[in-house]
């Protein structure tokens, strides 16, 4: 049942008795936004008649600073999008630029790239569950999410030296090669991490409270989400089978084996559902990194240190934690991209709210926007 | 389904369409010849499995944006005294077709048939007017306000076309090659 059936045709009247329309602001500055989102609500009682969202205030314009940086300085820039993950910005940005200047990043440096996007994936997913949580009213998710969350991100800086803006990933390979004593320590965070998946099933994923706050919620059929061009979690969550891992696999996932978790109705207990059993599989494809790391360089060679790709374009996608991460590039020939386009997944996702709250309860706003897992460097660029 | 395959099927179907000279790497890359084109070819992609709009973007092909005024330090020699001349600087490279024209972009995925068919159209950058796809796909209504409001495209039967990143007292659209900063309050 979609959201407009279930208000009456005459969602004004509550006893006979007319209420007034009110506009509220939900944000900027409201924790339950995840930054710095505006959404005007237009209200009557507790039923939303009309959400316009309102984005823009962290737009930075990456795309035009692209155009007057060499490909090198482009990657900083990357990390600057999807924050909370910044990994795989760094990969599709270098997947986009080697397909222009036609280099190939060595076999040590793929598994390694994919196991720091797997690890990526499980802190970035860890934090939504913790604010998923705390928006939906349980405080206590939160602290065992980031305590986790915690052990991988120092994982990161004992590799590179960042906890968010990493960095890492350069054109042509890694910034520098794991020891073998990081690979151990990846070992026992795995571990360590293993049994907590199940601890967070009984802290959240079946609390009854839980349940009936989110699985009747926020509805997206698969249909719509295909045309809204929802990814990620998003449109797993509506049971459409598409994971640019599996559909157009890069930096060899296809070796690698693992499942795509689906929803199976699409409402927000769905997309959160998604998020904590990719989870799982991320640990899975960590492990098989670990267990056939190939030796070799961690760096490919022949890549310059102010490139000059020929004239041409490609385009890379990846699978972000939230979604089809794609980068459109053209080259003039120069020292800088002629043109650099995101596709960024957050922002598509977005643009689904200004229907999707028309005729929900105000309650319901942040269980949907929470649901969507936006970040908002990644909305605005 | 190969590129090629692909392509014979769209061709089959719309036989004024061919192959862009630029072909996007690993993807197939067609171009229209008019925006009058765009609407039939969408419908047709739609009903033909490619229902997702994926990406909506365009290219200026005015010319490549100078450093200066971008960058406080454009010499990327770290070593080298401030004011030094720049070891590379950027610029117009000899052989590229520079022109003025709005080069749009589409991209359409199949998920069934895993497949992705990108669709360009140039237009001259002064009557920037296209049809929009907002009735087709859903997908191309933020995208077409960010296009919109980045370069300055008006996309034809949008319901709602008005700015989406830029503040509203910025004048101009920024990723036009083009664009000139005039400073306002938030500059230093």
């Amino acid at each position: 049942m979609s959201n407009a059936e279930l208000v009456p045709a005459e969602a004004s009247t509550t006893q006979g008795v007319r209420t007034d329309q009110l506009f509220i602001n939900l944000g900027p500055q409201h924790p339950s936004t995840h930054g710095v989102l505006r959404i005007g609500l237009t209200i009557e009682g507790e039923i939303i008649v009309k959400a316009v969202p309102d984005i823009g205030y962290l737009h930075r314009g990456t795309e035009k600073l692209a155009e007057v940086r060499n490909y090198h300085h482009c990657v900083v820039l990357t990390d600057r999008w999807d924050y909370v993950s910044a990994m795989p910005n760094n990969l599709v940005f270098c997947l986009a630029a080697e397909k222009l200047m036609g280099v190939k990043a060595t076999p040590r440096a793929d598994a390694l790239r994919v196991m720091m996007c797997e690890l990526n994936r499980i802190a970035s997913h860890l934090l939504f569950f913790g604010t998923y949580g705390i928006d939906l009213g349980a405080y206590t998710p939160f602290l065992y999410a980031f305590r986790e969350r915690e052990m991988v991100l120092d994982l990161f800086e004992m590799l590179c030296g960042a906890r968010l803006t990493y960095n890492y990933i350069r054109l042509g390979g890694v910034m520098v090669d794991a020891p073998a004593d990081w690979l151990g320590r990846v070992k026992e965070f795995l571990e360590y991490f293993k049994p907590r998946l199940d601890e967070y099933d009984t802290l959240l994923t079946y609390n009854p409270i839980f349940m009936a706050r989110t699985q009747a919620v926020g509805i997206v059929s698969a249909e719509e989400a295909v045309n809204w061009a929802l990814s990620g979690p998003n449109l797993r969550g509506s049971g459409v089978n598409f994971d640019v891992r599996k559909h157009d696999p890069y930096c060899g996932y296809e070796n690698y084996d693992f499942e795509v978790p689906l929803g199976k109705t699409g409402s927000c207990w769905d997309r959160y559902f998604c998020r904590v059993s990719e989870m799982r599989q991320s640990v899975r494809i960590v492990e098989q990194v670990l267990a056939k790391l190939p030796d070799g360089p961690f760096m490919a060679t022949g890549v310059a240190k102010i490139p000059k790709p020929a004239p041409g374009e490609s385009y890379a996608h990846v699978e972000a934690s939230r979604g089809d991460l794609g980068i459109y590039l053209a080259s003039d020939g120069g020292i800088s991209p002629f043109r650099m386009h995101v596709h960024a997944p957050s922002f598509i996702n977005l643009a689904m709210l200004q229907e999707k709250l028309v005729g929900m309860k105000v309650s319901d706003v942040i269980a949907l926007l929470g649901s969507i897992d936006i970040v908002l460097g990644e909305v605005d660029r | 389904m190969t590129n090629d395959e692909l392509f014979a099927t769209l061709q089959g179907r719309f036989p004024k369409l061919e192959k862009a000279t630029v072909q996007v790497k690993d993807y197939l890359t067609v171009r229209i010849a008019a925006a009058s084109e765009l609407l039939a070819l969408a419908s047709f992609l739609k009903s033909s499995s490619f229902d997702m709009l994926d990406m909506l973007t365009a290219t200026d092909h005015l010319g490549p944006v100078s450093m200066q005024g971008f960058i406080r330090q454009m010499n990327f020699n770290p070593f080298l005294p401030d004011g030094a001349t720049p070891q590379i600087e950027s610029g117009a490279t000899t052989g590229y077709p520079y022109r003025p024209a709005m080069d749009l972009l589409w991209s359409f995925i199949s998920i069934a048939e895993k497949a992705r068919v990108i669709v360009r159209l140039e237009i001259s950058r002064d009557a920037t007017a296209v049809p929009s796809l907002v009735g087709l796909f859903k997908s191309a209504d933020w995208q077409e306000r960010e296009t919109f409001d980045l370069f300055g495209i008006r996309y034809e039967g949008h319901p709602n076309l008005t700015k989406i990143l830029t503040p509203d007292f910025l004048q101009g659209h920024p990723l036009r090659k083009d664009y000139a900063h005039i400073k306002d309050r938030f500059d230093e």
